[in-house]
């Protein structure tokens, strides 16, 4: 589902839901042969994204704020390859550059959720009792709201701009983290290896270090690579709203809204961005899902 | 049963007041006072000051909140600050083009998922598979607002069938009120439909593989009957769970879809209050949202565990 922020929240009931019914092996092998066939590309435009946001400034062949008033909606041409917006600035260009917002948003909010979450994951996990009640209330809570009205909601009050979007984002991914590093910690808890180390007088602090943290790593890494793409999602849905990053700065979101009124006209204000959009998110689904096979084959859906 | 649900009322209530805490709280994140956010073309003090006072800003913060949810539980949401009216009234004047797309939606995304998971589970790993699964993964990764504005670029750009925006209630207009919610409702339903026909494909694939599909071939039951008389009622219950799952992205793919096609819904209504700053609307309309989302969370568990007796909950 796209075009809005993914619910995350929920996972135990998707947990029990799942039967364990046979599988058909044929079909899961298919399955991993076609995944490994589009992970190298999901790799090649997550590459390929990088470097145009790091890359920006040399790759983009015009400054992509500089209007020209006698060019504009140009076609598409060998001038301007994705053509001129409405105040005659370069496509291609604001697209290069909103690579950089898109990345920024996807990995920063993605990386302030799962600190935050694991954080409060491994505190509710730990604790127990009383802490654990609250925490855990509080991420029901979060995922009471429907993420993209939350983020709506929490990034208009903070201001318009970035920072704003990146913490909406970041509070609306929290809880699964939260929940994800709880089970995580529950889990290893009981294990004869941790009351072991207890025994042998490892303070609560080394005990999470040493095997709470290191056998959570794997499905907080794997969550994350998947969130990265619904995240980048999310900040151009929240930008085409008019939130995030403000004009004149380019981000593809925004860039989509100001090109809707010109559809019949300059189709291609819409279509350059979109285009970026869609590729970066189909290539970060299909390493995400890489991601998710490799490090965890249980995972597999 | 009865009992099952009312300990999952029961549990909803912390989550209920936790809500209401941040959605008070709301106000107060403002960087600065929320006042001169709100009001922040106006320079006229008095007026500024009267607001305040009829927001209780100029009370302690408890005090504030102890007053608000007094209001709350007599069913008081507050009134909107641009057209002075109540929340409660501007949201239900939008119910009913929000609740016709969501309902048009759902049937959009029905009458495709089924068919195309249908055929490609049965006819798995063809042509028809393969056009099912990319169809899948389109609408997953495809955007909302985009995939609007490719259907307004196509439909009502270029072939000039379809209204490209506003909205006639198709209750009162007939026919011109139906004809101005078909991309809407074709936006958010294909969205949906995605999702369906994934999860839809892939258990219907699992529910092949049983024995009890043998011996039902077995036993000389046509094809048909095997397929829609058997897998697929067993195929269904992770559906439910899924779109129970997507319940919140349909809400904010609502937002969406009621924004680009200028539909006057509770999405429009949630964009335009942020917009104007009209921070009692907000957080009038953003609580029965979460209220609203709640309520039917709670539906879809208990759903679940009625059409599956095997997985009550505890």
């Amino acid at each position: 589902m796209a075009g809005s922020i993914p619910e995350s929240g929920f996972a135990e009931r998707a947990l029990v839901a799942r039967e364990p019914a046979v599988r058909d092996r044929r079909w899961d092998a298919l399955r991993r042969a076609a995944r490994a066939r589009l992970a190298p590309f999901g790799a090649a435009v997550l590459l390929a994204a990088i470097v145009v946001a790091l890359a920006a400034p040399l790759l983009a062949p015009y400054d992509p704020l500089a209007q020209n008033l006698g060019n504009i909606l140009a076609r598409p041409g060998r001038a301007h390859w994705l053509g001129t917006d409405n105040v005659g600035r370069d496509v291609l260009s604001r697209v290069i550059w909103g690579t950089r917002v898109s990345l920024v948003a996807g990995f920063v909010s993605v990386a302030i959720a799962a600190v935050a979450g694991g954080v409060l994951g491994m505190l509710a996990g730990y604790a127990g009792g009383r802490a654990d009640g609250v925490v855990m209330r509080l991420m029901d809570a979060v995922l009471s709201f429907p993420p993209l009205v939350l983020a709506l909601a929490l990034g208009a009050v903070l201001g318009a701009g970035l920072t704003g979007v990146l913490i909406a984002l970041g509070v609306v991914y929290t809880p699964t983290f939260a929940r994800l590093m709880r089970g995580q910690v529950l889990s290893v808890k009981t294990r004869d290896y941790v009351d072991a180390a207890r025994a042998l007088g490892a303070s609560g602090w080394w005990i999470a270090r040493h095997h709470v943290l290191p056998n959570a790593a794997t499905p907080i890494v794997v969550q994350a690579s998947l969130s990265v793409a619904f995240a980048i999602l999310a900040e151009a849905s929240l930008s085409f709203l008019g939130l995030g990053v403000q004009p004149p700065a380019a981000s593809w979101g925004s860039m989509i809204n100001a090109g809707r009124g010109y559809l019949q006209q300059a189709p291609w204000i819409v279509f350059g961005p979109g285009a970026a959009l869609f590729v970066t998110v189909v290539g970060l689904n299909f390493v995400g899902d890489a991601i998710r096979d490799g490090l965890d084959p249980r995972l597999t859906r | 049963m009865a009992e099952v649900v009312f300990r999952r009322l029961l549990a909803t209530i912390p989550v209920l007041l936790l809500v209401t805490a941040g959605v008070f709280l709301l106000l107060h994140l403002t960087p600065g006072d929320p006042i001169d956010a709100m009001m922040a073309e106006s320079g006229d003090a008095a007026a500024k000051e009267s607001l305040r006072r009829e927001l209780g800003l100029d009370r302690p913060l408890h005090v504030q909140y102890a007053l608000w949810m007094g209001r709350l539980v007599r069913g008081d949401l507050g009134r909107s600050i641009r057209n002075g009216e109540p929340v409660l009234d501007n949201v239900s004047r939008r119910l009913r083009p929000s609740l016709e797309l969501a309902l048009l939606a759902m049937s959009v995304s029905l009458l495709v998922a089924f068919p195309l998971a249908i055929a490609s589970a049965v006819r798995h790993n063809t042509t028809v598979d393969r056009v099912g699964t990319t169809f899948a993964l389109f609408g997953i990764c495809m955007p909302n607002f985009l995939l609007a504005l490719l259907l307004i670029f196509l439909f009502g750009v270029t072939l000039r069938w379809l209204p490209i925006s506003g909205y006639l209630d198709p209750l009162e207009e007939g026919w011109a009120g139906l004809r101005s919610l078909v991309l809407p409702a074709t936006t958010l339903g294909l969205a949906l439909a995605a999702v369906v026909t994934r999860t839809l494909r892939s258990s219907l694939l699992e529910a092949l593989s049983e024995d009890w599909v043998r011996t039902a071939r077995a036993k000389g039951l046509s094809e048909g009957a095997v397929i829609y008389g058997h897998v697929l009622k067993n195929a269904l219950i992770p559906v439910v769970t899924v779109v129970g799952l997507q319940l919140g992205t349909l809400i904010g793919g609502a937002v969406i879809t009621e924004y680009v096609f200028a539909l006057p819904g509770i999405g429009r209504l949630v964009v335009d209050a942020v917009f104007a700053r009209d921070y009692p609307l907000v957080q009038g309309v953003i609580l029965l949202i979460a209220v609203g989302f709640i309520i039917s969370n709670l539906l879809v568990d208990l759903l679940y565990g009625w059409i599956d007796p095997r997985i009550r909950l505890r």
